[in-house]
């Protein structure tokens, strides 16, 4: 039990938070400006599947990275088209982005790599010191680009929607967007540059759990961009409470990994291992009642 | 002084939604420096003139121009450019945003990279509210603020963005008569400063008293425009009535006399209710109406109205104190077959918004008639029915086939009133029996107003006890034989319906002996 108060707990807490804060911001960005996005999941695994592919091809992680954030805000632009533009139900655009990003990362894994269940290893970014100590491992989360841009942007996002235009607007068309058009701004576009945001913070996600795992797997998002959205529900809406949320369930799962060395040889690994989940449900059932959701969500 | 206001030209315009002609060559000029009323029934194509001057639609054909040059494109932002700007009937405002975020909103003062600059925001809306009178408290959000302070905010939001012409659509319609003189007030002042203002209304009595021009419209065509002479009010309104409706007025509606011997038809004691919150809605009511007395229920909006009515039609199971029609005590809990069935044979209840809880929109105006009484009847006698209510209540268009949905406010509302009143009338009243009417006529033009009065008339001659809620005093003191006034969920006075509206206001508004 030595392991839970040390810095190797902490590091794991962070590096595994990341992708769910950065899920959970997207989730923010679309939700707040009034469209439904369950799709993060399909972004989540499009946006990993893509930045391997592109790193891969080019042997740059920097190009990964970008293809990546890139392939993410596509996709949600799309679906922010598909709802605002073709009137199509949010529940019914998320559901499909989710199978297709699904199938068509397995596809594409076919296709370029030959493989049912993984791409081959990439390179990504390897920065910081090397070594098994939990020193070593946070000074290697502080030293991840892609981890300080999801840092960057968990700080940024509660900032740009209280105090800048931009945001003002996406919350607007939120809660009342006849309002917003009423003062001659266009609901369609504020949705579109709100999704687009959704995107690239969501796709960021996806870069970072290819990269921390060197490839891609199939299926590997496993639920990730659910669990953001039942933070940013459980968070009533607020960023810098979704990104609690994050972090406690991210701290949940690290420590059911340092707790599973200790326990690998008796029954409780498995038990330890439904914490995360069993944690998400409580605080949903307890925060389930008083939701103050925009007022135009879904409409 | 700041610049003057446009001219708005709106010269033979017309304009053609899918099914229905809203307007039919309509012209009329709005010049800088007057308050101009637009009056009209539900349905002659107010509203749609005001939005196509400023720019929410664009017409089929003729043409809008606005300080001279035609308005192009036909878009809000355009018109906004040119400095004309709407306050709708509906308020366009961001329930959580605080006063000055919706006061920003679409017209944010920003420093570099689009952050928003909040100090200038507030030094400008205040210095604004404060040359205007218009003082909102910005720091509360838009859904604590009350209808008086909302309709001042979206005043002063178009004024911050910049509007030379201001185009009004029933400011008026949910505020108190103290309010509505208040937002004259300041209507006045704009147009001093030479500002174009233009009012669309329902309300004669604040047109003659306050308006500098009138433009009556009948189905889409403007029929009159002329300058009022405030030294004539009551020939004024008597020839506006004239033409808005395109005949001679009905006589003014007077109540029928209360035989002195009448019995009891709703009686209250003590009710009390106390909603979920623990908030008393309702506090130690106790009250009657006669058969045949029409009692009116005035006060400011959310003073326990709703609850009082709802007391009555059962929705309050958890009420304390008691209530009783024609003598029987009717029972509370609402979910009862038999309760309901019982309440439903002494009382019925029109409640104050049509939409939500008279009327099904999609369904046809024939199924609405017979609401509540589906599988009681047959079907050839409920054809019956509902051609009887059609045409005595005057529902137009007279096709039970049309969607109620389609109807015009007023005839929406002759729906739901038929459907209460009807059925005692029809089968000769027991007197005793009562109906309690929320809101008879809000929304609703003249001609349809008149209807429904007249019937509430007839029911009270029939032996009805009808109790009335509205908003609008002048309506209540013009229906009634007796005013009682509702403030915090107390009955607090009583008054006759000759007493002022500034006597009725003060106690609406509970100014301690001012």
């Amino acid at each position: 039990m030595s392991g839970v108060f040390s810095l190797t707990m902490v590091a794991e807490s962070l590096r595994i938070s990341a992708p769910y804060v950065c899920a959970a911001m997207g989730g923010i960005w679309a939700e707040k400006s009034g469209v439904v996005q369950i799709g993060l999941e399909g972004v989540l695994l499009t946006s990993a599947f893509a930045s391997v592919a592109a790193a891969a091809a080019t042997q740059s992680a920097v190009i990964g990275l970008l293809t990546g954030v890139c392939a993410g805000a596509l996709l949600s632009l799309g679906h922010a088209l598909l709802v605002e533009k073709a009137k199509v139900h949010a529940m019914v655009s998320g559901i499909a982005l989710n199978l297709l990003a699904y199938a068509g990362t397995r596809l594409a894994l076919r296709g370029l790599y030959d493989s049912a269940s993984n791409s081959p290893a990439i390179e990504g970014f390897r920065f910081g010191p090397v070594g098994a100590s939990g020193g070593a491992l946070l000074g290697r989360v502080f030293a991840d680009p892609v981890t300080l841009v999801a840092i960057l942007m968990a700080v940024a996002t509660p900032w740009l929607l209280k105090k800048t235009r931009f945001g003002l607007r996406v919350r607007a068309a939120g809660e009342n967007p006849d309002a917003l058009s009423a003062v001659g701004a266009s609901v369609t576009k504020i949705r579109s540059y709100a999704l687009l945001l959704s995107g690239v913070a969501c796709g960021l996600g996806g870069v970072h759990l290819a990269f921390d795992q060197h490839r891609f797997e199939s299926g590997m998002s496993n639920g990730r961009g659910f669990i953001a959205l039942a933070a940013v529900v459980v968070s009533g809406w607020r960023a810098g409470y979704a990104v609690l949320a994050c972090l406690a369930f991210g701290a949940l799962e690290a420590l059911q990994i340092v707790l599973q060395d200790d326990l690998r040889k008796s029954r409780g690994g498995d038990l330890i291992q439904l914490l995360p989940y069993v944690a998400t449900l409580l605080v949903l059932a307890v925060a389930a009642g008083k939701s103050n959701a925009p007022k135009a969500l879904g409409k | 002084m700041g610049e003057r206001g446009p001219v708005i030209e709106c010269s033979d315009v017309t304009m053609r939604f899918a099914r229905t002609l809203a307007l039919d060559g309509a012209s009329a000029v709005f010049s800088p420096g007057e308050i101009h009323a637009v009056v009209g029934e539900n349905g002659a194509g107010k509203s749609t003139l005001l939005k196509l001057a400023a720019g929410s639609l664009a017409p089929t054909s003729g043409s809008v121009a606005v300080g001279g040059e035609r308005l192009r494109p036909a878009t809000p932002a355009e018109a906004a450019r040119r400095r004309v700007l709407m306050v709708h009937q509906h308020f366009m405002l961001v329930g959580a945003f605080t006063a000055l975020e919706n006061l920003m909103l679409g017209n944010e003062p920003v420093q570099q990279g689009g952050v928003l600059n909040e100090a200038r925001a507030r030094r400008e809306v205040t210095a604004l509210a404060e040359k205007t009178g218009l003082t909102v408290p910005f720091d509360t959000v838009a859904d604590a603020l009350g209808v008086g302070d909302k309709q001042r905010l979206e005043i002063l939001r178009v004024l911050y963005r910049g509007a030379l012409a201001i185009l009004l659509d029933e400011p008026t319609a949910v505020l108190t008569p103290l309010e509505a003189d208040e937002l004259y007030k300041v209507l006045r002042s704009l147009a001093d400063e030479g500002r174009t203002v233009v009012i669309v209304t329902h309300r004669l009595d604040e047109v003659v008293r306050f308006a500098d021009r009138v433009t009556v419209m009948r189905r889409g065509r403007t029929v009159l425009t002329r300058p009022l002479d405030r030294a004539s009010n009551a020939a004024s309104t008597e020839d506006l009535t004239r033409a808005i409706m395109g005949r001679e007025p009905p006589p003014p509606f007077s109540p029928p006399d209360v035989e002195s011997d009448a019995k009891m038809a709703i009686e209250i004691r003590a009710l009390g209710f106390q909603d979920a919150a623990g908030v008393t809605r309702l506090r130690d009511i106790t009250m009657s109406v006669r058969a045949g007395e029409i009692v009116g229920i005035a006060g400011v909006e959310g003073n326990g109205q709703r609850e009082l009515v709802h007391a009555i039609a059962g929705l309050l199971p958890s009420c304390s104190g008691s209530i009783a029609v024609a003598g029987e005590p009717l029972p509370f809990d609402a979910d009862e077959a038999r309760a309901i069935a019982a309440r439903r044979s002494v009382v019925r209840v029109v409640h104050e918004d049509r939409h939500t809880e008279g009327l099904l929109l999609d369904a046809t105006v024939a199924d609405n008639l017979v609401l509540g009484q589906l599988g009681t009847v047959s079907r050839d006698h409920e054809a019956e029915v509902v051609s009887r209510r059609v045409k005595s209540f005057g529902i137009v268009p007279a096709d039970p086939s049309r969607l109620a949905g389609e109807l015009s406010g007023g005839n929406q509302q002759k729906i739901v009133v038929a459907r209460a009143l009807d059925a005692f009338l029809s089968k000769g009243t027991q007197p005793g029996c009562a109906v309690v009417i929320s809101q008879p006529t809000r929304g609703v033009d003249v001609g349809a107003a008149a209807a429904i009065h007249e019937a509430i008339g007839k029911a009270a001659a029939a032996g009805l006890g009808v109790l009335i809620v509205s908003a609008d005093l002048a309506e209540l003191r013009q229906l009634c034989h007796r005013l009682l006034v509702i403030r915090k969920g107390e009955i607090v006075a009583e008054f006759a319906p000759s007493a002022s509206e500034e006597t009725i206001g003060r106690a609406m508004l509970g100014a301690e002996a001012a």
